[in-house]
């Protein structure tokens, strides 16, 4: 059971006389995103993240390809009852209250009338804005206005739910609160797909991330994958490496470097490991830890992105 | 459900920018301005209608009086239709342009709406804010010329729905170039170009466009755009003849319904194909 898939989808905006300027803003992009997941589109300015939201919810005609939303071949109009949205830069009514914005989309994303009030009751619970209920969208602040954003995007109920930028503008604590949000969703069942800027935040949240450059789908994964740093480990000691263990290992072709009272080193497999385990013992060296060594999340896609661009 | 939504978010959106109560205030000081200025002056040879206490017409009888009251009723309804048209458009020709802005189109679209849905919304919308001010002038002219002169005429009534109508024929045309432009001076400049100047050439094509060449291709082009727009003061001049009593050419009105359907569609077929 997919929730979105899509398959060789592409974008090329034609703009300038005889439209002849083009813009590859997604390329053969093939994904699949299973039911019940947070899923995370990660990429620089203009990598076409928000392009292949639009493209998905038929703001944006794909140029090329198939794209799929809850089992659903695209474009479809009605499946659009079950997904939810906020666009990163949405601009709702000034001159409506919060409840009459929820209760206005809610009608328009088909919600029946009994069901709406008991709904929006709920959800300006959940973003945690009760009190500005009657107040005119045109006085909310940036944060207030996101946390609105998102009861809308909520507003239906959807199994599979849209967010750019979520947190855009949101303080610190109303961005812990949006991911207890998005992490309760998920256990709900929903699925999430997130294009965010905020890479430590989607490193908490995320099931799955791709990483997006030029439109082009650089490298799909769990966290734990795409954080993964090679087999790199690290080794504490106590005390001091004696010269005669960094030479032994040197003949052993074994990549070490010493940082301070900590050995790395770049082994193949884990029988290279344990070969070097081995050898500190021989010389006698007190191990007190060993780790995997992991990159964060943003070293992994600036180092990804790099490559790309020396590529 | 949805299109009832779209309507009633575009009224509130126009009580917003206060155009309906703008209207409302002008169509209130009209009447009560007819209400003291309009009165009947019954003497036993018949009554006279009288303006600021002097009669103007001699002394009629019943039935005279009833067309005199009309002619008068017509008068005002056709200058102040010219005025709901003119700032009609003026107050609504943003929904369109708006609803297309960045960041709110994207909050439509993303609903289980189609395309052609929230055109017809929106302009639903704009179409019963100013149906619901020329239905209160409307009435208020036939309250007023009851009460003051006893003529009780619902022909007057039934005019209120020729004009909504010619006003939703025109909103075509700022449905298209809303969509067009998505901009609203633009839209507002197309549509007044074509009430005031395309229009009136057009309506008098055999004194003026027809003087230009004899050539039957030329002369088969201009038919075709007149035919094709809607004919606003052909179905003005008509609405004025309903509230006359006269027998109506129920011909611009099909005309113009079939060439606001076709404008419509058009409208929606841009639209569909746009990217946002």
């Amino acid at each position: 059971m997919t929730a979105i898939a899509c398959e060789e989808l592409s974008k090329i905006y034609r703009s300038g006389i005889f439209r002849r300027r083009e813009v590859r803003a997604l390329q053969d992009f093939t994904l699949s995103v299973e039911r019940g997941q947070i899923f995370s589109l990660l990429g620089p300015n203009g990598a076409g993240k928000t392009t292949f939201i639009k493209v998905l919810l038929s703001l944006t005609h794909a140029t090329a390809g198939r794209a799929s939303l809850l089992d659903t071949p695209l474009p479809h109009v009605r499946v659009r009852t079950r997904v939810g949205y906020l666009p990163e830069n949405h601009r709702y009514p000034g001159y409506l209250t919060g409840d009459q914005v929820l209760t206005s989309f809610g009608a328009l994303s088909g919600v029946p009338r009994a069901m709406i009030a008991s709904r929006i009751e709920t959800l300006l619970d959940l973003v945690g804005m009760k009190e500005w209920r009657a107040v005119k969208v045109k006085k909310y602040s940036k944060g207030m206005l996101q946390r609105l954003g998102l009861a809308q995007a909520l507003v239906n109920d959807p199994e599979l739910l849209f967010l750019d930028e979520p947190t855009d503008g949101v303080d610190p604590m109303g961005r812990k609160e949006i991911r207890d949000v998005l992490k309760n969703l998920k256990s709900e069942g929903k699925t999430i797909f997130l294009n965010s800027h905020l890479l430590s935040e989607v490193e908490l949240i995320s099931d799955r991330v791709a990483i997006l450059d030029k439109g082009k789908l650089l490298k799909v994964g769990t966290v734990d994958e795409l954080t993964a740093a090679g087999e790199e480990y690290r080794i504490d000691i106590a005390g001091t490496v004696p010269e005669a263990f960094l030479v032994e290992a040197q003949a052993l072709v074994m990549k070490i470097r010493v940082e301070g009272g900590t050995l790395i080193t770049e082994v193949t497999e884990a029988a290279a490991l344990n070969r070097l385990i081995d050898l500190l013992r021989k010389h006698g060296v007190m191990i007190t830890s060993i780790t995997q060594r992991r990159s964060s999340l943003e070293e992994s896609f600036i180092t990804l992105i790099k490559r790309e661009v020396n590529a | 459900m949805r299109i009832p939504a779209l309507v009633s978010l575009t009224l509130r959106e126009l009580f917003a920018k206060a155009a309906l109560i703008i209207l409302a205030a002008i169509s209130t000081l009209v009447l009560i301005g007819v209400a003291f200025v309009v009165s009947v002056h019954t003497a036993p040879e018949g009554s006279s209608l009288a303006l600021f206490g002097q009669p103007v017409s001699p002394p009629l009888p019943e039935a005279d009086l009833i067309k005199a009251v009309a002619q008068m009723q017509a008068t005002l309804a056709g200058g102040l239709f010219t005025g709901i048209i003119l700032f009609g458009i003026f107050a609504t020709a943003g929904v369109i342009p708006d609803a297309l802005e960045k960041g709110t189109v994207d909050l439509y679209l993303s609903k289980p709406i189609a395309r052609w849905e929230l055109l017809l919304g929106k302009a639903l919308g704009a179409i019963t804010g100013i149906l619901a001010n020329v239905l209160y002038f409307f009435i208020g002219l036939w309250l007023v010329f009851g009460l003051k002169a006893g003529v009780w005429d619902p022909r007057i009534l039934l005019a209120a729905g020729t004009m909504i109508f010619i006003f939703a024929c025109l909103y075509s045309l700022v449905v298209f170039f809303g969509v067009l432009s998505r901009n609203t001076a633009v839209s507002i400049i197309f549509v007044y170009l074509y009430l005031f100047v395309v229009g009136a050439i057009l309506q008098n094509r055999e004194a003026t466009l027809y003087l230009i060449s004899t050539n039957v291709v030329y002369r088969t082009v201009i038919d075709g755009f007149y035919y094709l727009l809607p004919q606003i003061s052909g179905m003005q001049e008509n609405g004025a003849k309903q509230i006359l009593g006269v027998a109506m050419d129920w011909k611009p009105f099909l005309q113009s319904f079939l060439s606001a359907l076709t404008i419509f569609l058009g409208s929606a077929v841009i639209l569909r194909n746009r990217d946002f």
